[in-house]
């Protein structure tokens, strides 16, 4: 049972996007929850309004039901079907432990999409740098980008041990490869296909895409920015609201202290001061 | 009715207010505000129509941008959270040509609430803003979550008293002082502001918090303390009210910590409030500030000699 005292209605909702209102916290319905590995979840709830218009990037936040959990779980919208949308998240708590044993049927409540999405309007090649839990925003960029027939994608994941999100991303991406701690990580993945002359295309310099650890990142930014390719990263930090009215989220850039939730959870490489 | 017990509302319908409030002397269109540090009017007012509030009290400003505390500045507690923000906002100078004539615009009734890290921090802003087109000010000496200034001024009543009386002969607007949860004797902090010259008093702020991740046994937030609100803090908030109330039977009082339903606004009222401010629920449910409102509204329709009362702006107690 939702523990939101008010939860509009798909017809409130409705009204409320007609008033040019962004529909609040409200209440959908589940129907899918899948184990991908240990402590691994895909989620799936119909939401006609976030499935029209997530971007990729932008995150959902999800609620608990229990009364003492008040602060939404913020997760990336990770693929979008008809008026589906999924995400996938580890069980790192109890909020999440709750959400991995609901079914389908269960309903729960939602806002969003929330945050700006990447930049997907400059490049004719993107690179989609993920590691871990970071990967599953990825898999939606590609959805999101497999539509734009001048675009290709390549999928570059890496993992603790099991790779987990490749079947989901390779029905977008035009190329994925991943790797996981036994052999390397995704900097090993990118010098290889450097090697292979298989970073840019048709002559053109390609974008980097990137969601993961802060550690993985920074590396990535540093990798993209020596060869003077561009690169977008999407950060993680504690967040409260999640629509950027308590301003507790904050990451440290050139241009002062930004919050993840509206500011990003995207931001450059050069906003971060990550150049190498 | 909802599952939970809660008669459906449509927060985007327009809606013709029923009873209002008058606090220091200034009309609320109803007696519900948002608190401050809560609403940032880029982020709310994609989710409702921000006027229709009873007041906004803005976030605190300071005479210079503030950068605020480094991340993690938030953990999750029962029913409630911890934040350590340190009041980062661009500074009064922007406040004054970006989201206070905004607000005015679109027809809010606005508060605007002050920081500083020292008496003439405080001097400054109010100075700045005495012409400004700001209904009241809410002068904040509770933040826990800053060096200097903040909770250390209101947490002292000599300190307090001196602050505010400066502040008295700056301006001519409505002054309410927020007042801090974290003191021995909350009527003598409140007396000694009334005393001063403020208008008005909201309460409670934060109550001093922490939460310490287990697997490090390192505090969670960079600032380590942090100031704790939401439900959790209700029954506290209510208290704080209640004795201040029964100390100072005159004094407009804006009721704060913890509401999140028309039920709970209803009792800081009966308490003796004059109007309340919804704060950490916003964070949660961005509608909730409105949909308590609307749900008081609805209330006072049975409670014609509580609506009368704070229509003429006075109070049950």
């Amino acid at each position: 049972m939702p523990t939101a005292t008010f939860t509009p209605t798909a017809d409130v909702v409705a009204e409320a996007t007609e008033a040019g209102y962004f529909p609040g916290r409200h209440t959908v319905e589940i129907t899918e929850v899948t184990k991908l590995t240990d402590g691994v979840y895909r989620l799936t709830f119909r939401d006609q309004y976030i499935a029209k218009h997530a971007r990729p990037a932008q995150f959902v936040n999800l609620f608990s039901h229990d009364p003492m959990k008040l602060l939404p779980r913020p997760f990336g919208v990770s693929e979008v079907d008809g008026d589906l949308v999924s995400v996938i998240f580890a069980v790192v708590g109890k909020g999440t432990a709750e959400f991995s044993g609901l079914t389908a049927g269960d309903h729960i409540d939602v806002l969003g999409p929330l945050g700006r999405p990447f930049n997907t309007k400059t490049a004719s090649h993107y690179i989609l740098v993920g590691g871990g839990l970071g990967v599953p925003p990825l898999i939606y960029t590609a959805q999101h980008l497999q539509s734009n027939d001048g675009v290709r994608t390549t999928a570059v994941f890496g993992y603790r041990n099991d790779h987990f999100a490749d079947q989901y991303v390779s029905r977008y991406a035009d190329a994925t490869v991943s790797i996981d701690e036994s052999e390397g990580n995704v900097i090993t993945l990118l010098d290889r296909m450097e090697a292979a002359g298989e970073l840019s295309r048709d002559g053109l310099a390609p974008v980097i895409l990137s969601c993961g650890p802060l550690p993985m990142m920074k590396a990535v930014a540093q990798w993209a920015s020596k060869r003077d390719i561009p690169s977008q990263l999407s950060m993680e930090q504690r967040m409260g609201c999640g629509y950027g009215t308590c301003v507790v989220c904050v990451v440290d850039t050139v241009e002062g202290r930004k919050k993840v939730c509206s500011d990003g959870p995207v931001f450059t490489a050069e906003q971060l001061g990550w150049e190498a | 009715m909802t599952e939970n017990g809660n008669t459906p509302i449509n927060v985007y319908e327009k809606y013709e207010w029923k009873h209002k409030t008058v606090v220091a002397g200034v009309e609320w269109k109803n007696p519900v505000g948002t608190a401050s540090g809560t609403f940032q009017l880029a982020a709310c007012r994609w989710f409702y129509d921000v006027s229709q509030m009873g007041a906004i009290s803005t976030k605190g400003v300071s005479p210079v941008p503030w950068e605020g505390n480094p991340g993690p500045r938030t953990a999750e507690s029962p029913a409630g959270m911890v934040n350590a923000v340190g009041l980062q906002n661009p500074g009064v100078d922007h406040y004054l040509v970006d989201e206070l004539p905004k607000l005015k615009e679109l027809g809010a009734t606005v508060v605007t609430n002050v920081a500083g890290h020292s008496d003439d921090d405080y001097a400054q802003v109010v100075a700045k803003l005495a012409d400004s087109p700001a209904d009241m000010l809410e002068i904040n000496v509770s933040c826990p979550n800053v060096s200097h200034g903040g909770m250390s001024v209101g947490t002292d009543p000599v300190a307090l008293s001196r602050l505010i009386g400066h502040l008295r002969k700056l301006t001519s607007k409505p002054m309410i002082v927020k007042l801090s949860p974290n003191v021995t004797d909350i009527a003598t902090i409140a007396r000694a502001a009334a005393e001063a010259g403020a208008d008005a008093l909201s309460l409670i702020n934060t109550l001093v918090g922490m939460r310490i991740d287990i697997r490090t046994g390192e505090p969670i937030i960079s600032n380590r303390t942090g100031g704790v609100s939401g439900p959790a803090i209700f029954p506290i908030a209510l208290g704080f009210v209640w004795r201040v109330r029964q100390a100072l039977p005159d004094i407009p009082i804006i009721g704060i910590g913890g509401i999140d339903s028309g039920e709970k606004a209803l009792e800081f009222l009966y308490a003796g409030a004059n109007a309340v401010e919804v704060g950490a629920a916003a964070l949660y449910d961005p509608t909730a500030p409105i949909r308590v409102a609307r749900e008081l509204d609805d209330l006072l329709d049975s409670r014609p000699e509580l609506a009368a009362k704070l229509a003429a702006g006075e109070t049950w107690r």
